[in-house]
């Protein structure tokens, strides 16, 4: 018995070992590396000098040292603004899947597993191409503004790019997939019967949809809320290009600097606000949504 | 009530219909206009051409005897040969590690199995940019220099996720008696597991290493921080591109890059989709 109890042993230890190994040099190791240089000052030319220096944080969250330099509020405007862009994208996006999910639900399986099919597809295809092609809509001289133009809409350009409203666009166009799935997956299993009591007894559609569908839909919605502003909290792709220099967020300033300001302890601590606000969120998550366990894949 | 419902229905289905528009037009535009012979206005239709596709495949055309656009060309080969580069040795790495982890979890029961579990979503609930600064600081700080060899590394970090997340839905959604009834009849563990738990699970490896490789190709963020100055992956050719001003056989190079996307991801979806 014990023999085969070691050989068991065996397996798992050649199965976990490598994997194990990799994963904890290089990324548990960069991250605790990561989250040092966030507490150390920067050098004079770009370097950390190996010193206890909170202030990177202080610069953004405002008890800066005063010796040094002034607290400056840019920096926490710009972490507001993130939050807001990263909230907005979620509505959004949202708004977008939620109905669709309802009719999708209700088609054949044939047809649904079509449509889940064409759902996730775009996940797999190059974000940086799907989000040239907004630029190629939006730009003044794109094909919305031409569109606008021509049937008389407007008679100037509009500013359509480089705009918060450009970002949240390319931001809900990019995260689809991330909140469809969860969304589906809990409208798929709600039960009718308990929509057609309520109506049956009297309720108004307004209220049978607040008071049966939306909290029974809500592990799908909130699932999909933390995986769609996660992602979006930090993004610098969609700022760089939908944005432009105009609209600076969170991941523009974390990019600007490693490689151009060349201030990494500020950058890392900047980066530790995004998993912060990561690392909240997934608590609130795990409590509200009870000891189920938390299963990223479905939002469940 | 019965007039209420119809339109009810009616408009859900039209908001669905305008749900996949909203997906899928972009996407054909780009095609449509990447036949477009207007060098100016890329969304303003002068006429048919093939140009931009002959130029980006490098043969020669008018415009190629501009010398500017010829350098272009060379450097897109070479990101392209970087990306492929990258993207097999990652998805070899990343399709052995995730799969001998999905089996360990899934197969075995040891102390801090949930704790893999939950450590096997980080790399993917994590936002990019923090794991790419990351190892950007590692690697600077270890020593090691900045190319080809960091990004295959950084990538395996995030990409082994994905590939644990198909092989282990497989892996929940396999029958056991089979296991079970190879065992009874006398074969060992390493025939049962080479003649009837392999060939159940192939479908989900190939399907994760296929997803692995095509979400390698197209990973921009990661590999933008840990790349250094002299490697070049083919989306990192195309987001300078866009950041220097817009070219008309980005858009060439752009339906290129999503029907090989749309091809390889199809498969992926498919065998991942095949569970019973």
């Amino acid at each position: 018995m014990t023999s085969i109890a070691f050989r068991r042993r065996a397996q798992l230890a050649v199965l976990l070992g490598p994997v194990s190994l990799f994963l904890a040099v290089f990324f548990l190791g960069p991250l605790a590396i990561m989250i040092v240089t966030s507490f150390l000052a920067p050098g004079l030319y770009g370097g950390v000098e190996w010193t206890w220096y909170p202030h990177n944080y202080g610069r953004i969250l405002g008890f800066a040292d005063p010796m040094f330099e002034d607290f400056d509020p840019i920096y926490i405007a710009i972490f507001l603004r993130s939050l807001k862009i990263a909230a907005m994208t979620v509505l959004a996006t949202l708004l977008v899947c939620y109905p669709a999910a309802f009719c999708i639900s209700r088609l054949s399986d044939r047809w649904k597993n079509f449509c889940l099919f064409l759902i996730t597809l775009p996940f797999f295809t190059s974000l940086i191409v799907r989000l040239f092609i907004w630029v190629l809509i939006l730009r003044p001289t794109g094909l919305a503004n031409e569109v606008l133009i021509g049937t008389g809409i407007v008679s100037r350009p509009l500013d359509l790019i480089y705009t918060d409203g450009a970002i949240i666009l390319g931001m809900v166009y990019v995260f689809i997939p991330f909140m469809f799935m969860p969304v589906y997956a809990s409208v798929e299993k709600l039960d009718w019967t308990l929509v057609r009591a309520s109506l049956d007894l009297g309720a108004g559609p307004i209220r049978t949809f607040l008071r049966i569908i939306l909290p029974l839909t809500a592990p799908g919605i909130a699932g999909g809320a933390v995986i769609v502003f996660i992602p979006a909290l930090g993004n610098f792709v969609v700022p760089a290009i939908l944005g432009g220099a105009k609209v600076m967020m969170l991941g523009n300033l974390i990019e600007q600097q490693f490689l151009a300001a060349r201030n990494w302890p500020f950058g890392s601590a900047l980066a530790m606000m995004v998993m912060t606000v990561m690392l909240v969120l997934l608590f609130i998550h795990v409590v509200v949504s009870g000891r189920r366990g938390f299963d990223p894949a479905t939002g469940h | 009530m019965k007039i209420f419902a119809t339109l009810a229905r009616g408009s859900l289905i039209a908001y669905t219909a305008l749900f996949f528009a909203f997906i899928y037009i972009p996407l054909a535009l780009i095609a449509v206009y990447s036949f477009n012979a207007n060098p100016v206005n890329m969304m303003t239709w002068t006429g048919f051409t093939t140009e931009w596709y002959a130029q980006v495949l490098g043969f020669k055309t008018k415009i190629s005897e501009n010398a500017l656009y010829l350098e272009s060309t060379s450097q897109l080969v070479e990101a392209l040969w970087n990306s492929l580069i990258i993207a097999t040795s990652t998805t070899a790495i990343a399709t052995v590690l995730g799969t001998a982890i999905a089996i360990a979890v899934y197969r075995f029961d040891f102390f801090g199995r949930r704790f893999y579990r939950t450590i096997m979503f980080m790399p993917m609930l994590m936002p990019d940019i923090v794991l790419g600064i990351a190892l950007l600081i590692f690697f600077v700080n270890s020593g090691i220099n900045l190319g080809l060899k960091t990004i295959i590394i950084g990538q395996c970090t995030f990409l082994i996720s994905y590939v644990f997340i198909v092989v282990s839905a497989r892996l929940a959604g396999m029958d056991r008696t089979l296991e079970h009834a190879s065992a009874d009849l006398g074969a060992n563990e390493w025939t049962t597991f080479r003649k009837v738990v392999f060939p159940q699970l192939l479908p989900g490896v190939v399907g994760g290493a296929l997803l692995a490789f095509i979400i390698s190709m197209d990973d921009l963020v990661i590999t933008y921080f840990i790349a250094g100055v002299d490697v070049t992956t083919l989306p990192m050719f195309i987001f300078a591109m866009l950041r220097r001003g817009i070219k008309p056989e980005i858009n060439a190079i752009a339906v290129m890059m999503l029907t090989f996307s749309f091809v390889i991801a199809s498969l992926g979806l498919y065998l991942r989709s095949r569970q019973k």
